[in-house]
């Protein structure tokens, strides 16, 4: 079994997990069904972190494994590369995806179906990782689309169809424009491998740089939507808010993220292509503070989370855009990406665990209105919860998220926010942090003692507080906790996988020095303050009237126009 | 239509037009490396005639297993959306594919020329399928044409009278499919264990490279892409042949 | 040779017309098939240019078109077609809820009715 081999395992494993189990779900009764599932899943998704980890110390001596699929020739296969990045992407993907699946067991979809499709939407997340070539990076990501628009539409409730149809309507023809630039790419190289194109966009003439430089933008900007940076960002809302719980957890936890960071391979295809990173970061930047502002207006608690899931990846492509613009070899380029990447990964934790404790909180009080809930704890009390678990892992999710120590939250928005130090960007993303502790504060609410006397609510037949729930919840918030405890070694560990030149040794010393702990004060006052401007009278008209804004199918595709037209022009000025 | 989201509309189409227009219109002329690499060496490497059936199940099988994903994953999710469309709470754990004989009212349209062509029909269009799919190395065809050829003929059957077959039951070609899914992740593995890689071919280090690994994986490709397209289309019919 | 690429174009542009400003969504899944169809042409259009005969190896065979086109293509197709069955089956399920097949009036049901 040589190092390559173990390097594809991440693919290989999953699908033949997932394999297994449709077997078994094809021929057997339920018990050997159940056993088949328990069976992909622990070689799915439990083997390969466990490989991954292992091939760890021949990535530091080499650097990267690449290797071609089949042994072929590079100028004609399908080339791979194994790196770092990768390593990171697939722990990010086990991290999420494993307390999630456990949660799902008994509450969220339980059927070998959804088993199935889990492992095969972590197998097309490895390949992502993974891939060197240009049509794989295109039959990858639209599996993963794929698996995505049917996890959404599961519940077959009317909502989450029509929030299907349209993220598969705008992610399908945004595909179509991928398919144009690599075929505007292949003609002028005559290669898919992303070493044979760099080699062949090196020696090109001016008016063919521009037609590449047209194909590059085609192909980046479909990927950004799936990262739902604004104005891409229109579908995320419907999506995430209206798909079961699990599935909301894995989305936004997982699946927004790996395209940005596949991204980078794509991005230095040519030196014209990190002109791109500026204007992505400022996108990204924007996006923060607008999708705070509407996240403070929603009512629905699901739609809440789904905007703050747009903000917090508006951070983390304002590190990326930035890191991609001072070039990856720099100091200030190797810090920004690894305060990205440990953004990315805190957030998909502490998301992950926000989605299903308000899920289950929502489920069993049968109310998502933020303002009418109240003493959603009595209520979960009410039907069985013996612990009062649920809350005290949403407290734990919610202190994560508005970056106080010690949670993971407040060591990577630090870092973020300290390498973009200077300048507007930092100044608006800390207002955008104020905005979230402030709408977050106003989600708190639900765990108020209850004014009203209480009503009696129809139960479902499913019994509501098994222990797979609090084991999924439990592990997400363990998560949470640990990753922010041993912080300063996880930075290290990033910097290392990144390439290493420059030891990133940022310590407790700099977390909890005297100015950072200063700014974390100075945004939570600042958050109570915008609260108390929202919760007013003149306020609530304002937020009221930015909620009332809807958007129609349309103007996705407006966004997607916005969003190509930008970055052309943006790049043809040079 | 107001005239706002007209023009928005205008403006999408206008921007994305103008977009796409160098890269269609752009005159370099087409590379011909692949093609002048892929002469020389495609038989010797795949050992397949036809070099289109050697890229795609040799050189980049992988996009091939990826496709063949997003097969499996759409038909899953078609069916269990067309399952639950006569249910209110949806079923989680149905077995298999059985479809509750959703009774259709007999259309008007299907009339008996219609039904007894079709199944006299059907088992020559199996074969011409079978045939397309098993010669895929040396003349066009393959695994996806020859499978959905299959599927036609497997819905020719299905909506033919007299014929209560094995092949049109839904239960018989869910296990087929699953069987060949789980064959075709197999096959690709098997390049492991033969030190030629993950999907390479196992026999490569045979002096002259016979085409069986590419004919193996156009019959399971074959196989998994007729049997889920039959199961659809006889599932959006009606289901009409349970045993 | 360009009047080729202008019609393709063209037929690009009428499917995505049909996605973005017609409201019915039958017509938005024929409007994705349109967008679909006029890539693999293009592409088996372009590729074919560097030879003429069928890239199928055999005796007297010399000038094969490109072949790499086609392979990619035979992935795009049947991407393309599982993503619209997807697409038909969601919108079967829309209708059924609603009892409409336009975009506009599917969209104010289901929110009234939440």
């Amino acid at each position: 079994m040589s190092i390559e081999t173990l390097s594809l395992a991440p693919i290989y494993l999953p699908l033949l997990g997932a394999a297994l189990i449709l077997v078994c779900k094809s021929f057997f009764p339920t018990k050997i069904r159940r056993l088949a599932e328990y069976m992909g899943t622990i070689l799915g998704l439990g083997l390969p972190p466990v490989i991954v980890l292992f091939l760890y110390p021949t990535l530091q001596q080499q650097g990267s494994i690449d290797l071609v699929i089949g042994s072929y020739a590079p100028s004609i296969g399908i080339n791979f590369s194994f790196d770092g990045l990768s390593i990171l992407m697939i722990l990010l993907a086990a991290c999420v995806t494993i307390p999630t699946w456990i949660y799902s067991r008994k509450v969220g979809p339980a059927h070998s179906n959804f088993t199935a499709l889990v492992l095969i939407q972590n197998a097309a997340i490895s390949a992502i990782s993974m891939t060197s070539d240009l049509f794989n990076l295109f039959v990858c990501l639209e599996v993963m689309g794929v698996v995505a628009y049917v996890l959404i539409a599961s519940s077959q409730k009317g909502n989450a169809v029509h929030a299907s149809f349209s993220y598969l309507m705008f992610s399908s023809s945004a595909m179509v424009f991928f398919l144009l630039g690599v075929f505007g790419l292949y003609r002028l190289t005559g290669s898919l491998s992303y070493d044979g194109i760099t080699q062949g966009l090196a020696g090109l003439g001016p008016s063919e740089q521009k037609t590449a430089l047209f194909s590059l933008v085609l192909l980046v900007v479909p990927i950004l939507l799936r990262v739902a940076v604004m104005p891409l960002s229109l579908w995320l809302i419907d999506a995430h808010s209206k798909a079961p719980h699990a599935v909301s957890a894995l989305l936004s936890g997982v699946l927004l993220k790996i395209p940005l960071f596949a991204l980078i391979r794509v991005l230095h295809l040519t030196p014209l292509a990190s002109g791109m990173g500026l204007p992505i970061s400022w996108a990204g930047t924007i996006t923060a503070l607008v999708a705070v502002l509407s996240a403070l207006a929603q009512s629905d608690a699901k739609k809440l989370l789904a905007y703050h899931s747009i903000s917090q990846i508006g951070y983390v492509v304002s590190a990326w855009g930035l890191a991609l613009h001072t070039g990856l070899e720099t100091q200030a380029g190797a810090l920004l990406l690894a305060a990205s990447l440990f953004h990315a990964f805190s957030h998909a934790l502490f998301k992950a665990l926000l989605f299903l404790s308000i899920g289950t909180t929502t489920d069993c009080s049968g109310n998502r209105d933020v303002y009418t809930l109240r003493g959603a704890n009595h209520r979960l009390r009410q039907e069985g919860e013996v612990l009062p678990l649920t809350m005290l892992c949403y407290f734990i999710a919610a202190l994560s998220i508005t970056a106080l120590p010690p949670f993971n939250g407040f060591f990577s928005k630090t870092l973020l926010t300290y390498s973009l130090k200077g300048g507007w960007q930092y100044a608006i993303l800390s207002v955008a942090g104020a905005g979230t502790v402030a709408s977050f504060m106003k989600l708190s609410r639900i765990f108020l003692p209850s004014k009203q006397p209480f009503e009696p609510i129809v139960k479902e037949s499913l019994p509501r507080f098994p222990f797979t729930l609090h084991l999924g919840l439990s592990i997400l918030a363990a998560l949470c906790v640990l990753t922010g405890i041993f912080a300063p070694n996880l930075i290290f560990f990033i910097g290392t996988l990144l390439g290493g030149a420059y030891a990133l040794d940022y310590g407790n010393q700099f977390f909890f020095s005297a100015s950072n702990l200063l700014k974390t004060l100075y945004t939570l006052f600042g958050g109570i303050a915008l609260f108390a401007l929202a919760v007013s009278k003149p306020g609530s008209k304002v937020l009221y009237r930015l909620k009332a804004m809807k958007s129609s199918f349309s103007d996705l595709f407006l966004g997607f126009a916005a969003a190509i037209a930008a970055l052309l022009l943006m790049l043809l000025q040079h | 239509m107001k005239a706002l989201t007209r023009m928005k509309i205008m403006l999408t189409i206008l921007i994305l037009g103008l977009a796409v227009l160098p890269v269609l219109l752009s005159d370099t002329p087409w590379p011909v490396q692949a093609r002048d690499y892929l002469f020389e060496t495609a038989k010797s490497d795949t050992g397949a005639d036809n070099t289109v059936s050697a890229i795609y199940l040799g050189y980049r099988a992988m996009d091939t297993l990826g496709e063949t994903l997003v097969l499996l994953v759409s038909i899953t999710g078609t069916m269990s959306i067309l399952i639950n469309l006569g249910r209110n709470k949806v079923d989680e754990e149905s077995i298999g594919f059985s479809l509750e004989p959703e009774k259709l009212p007999r259309h008007s349209l299907r009339t008996n020329l219609i039904e007894v062509v079709a199944s006299k029909l059907g088992p020559i269009v199996l074969l011409f399928g079978l045939y397309v799919m098993l010669y895929g190395h040396i003349s066009p065809g393959g695994g996806f044409q020859g499978g959905v050829i299959v599927a036609s003929g497997i819905v020719f059957l299905a909506l033919g009278t007299e014929l209560k077959t094995k092949l049109t039951n839904t239960i018989v070609l869910s296990r087929i499919e699953s069987l060949s899914f789980l064959f075709l992740v197999l096959a690709s593995i098997s390049g492991v264990f033969f030190e030629s890689g993950f999907f390479g071919n196992p026999v490569k280090s045979l002096q002259n490279i016979s085409p069986n690994f590419i004919i193996l994986l156009n019959i399971i490709i074959g196989m998994k892409v007729g049997t889920s397209i039959a199961v659809m289309c006889i599932a959006m019919m009606g289901g009409s042949h349970d045993h | 040779m360009i009047i080729e690429r202008i019609l393709i174009f063209l037929l690009f542009i009428i499917g995505f017309a049909a996605i973005v400003a017609m409201p019915n969504i039958i017509k938005k899944i024929f409007g994705l098939n349109l967008m679909n169809a006029a890539v693999v042409l293009l592409f088996i259009l372009e590729g074919s240019r560097i030879g003429d005969q069928a890239p199928i190896l055999g005796d007297g065979v010399k000038h094969i078109v490109d072949p790499i086109p086609q392979a990619l293509m035979l992935t795009a197709i049947v991407i393309g077609v599982c993503v619209s069955a997807l697409a038909l089956a969601l919108a079967v399920r829309l209708y059924k809820a609603t009892g409409s097949l336009d975009i506009n009036v599917i969209t104010k049901r289901l929110e009234s009715e939440h």
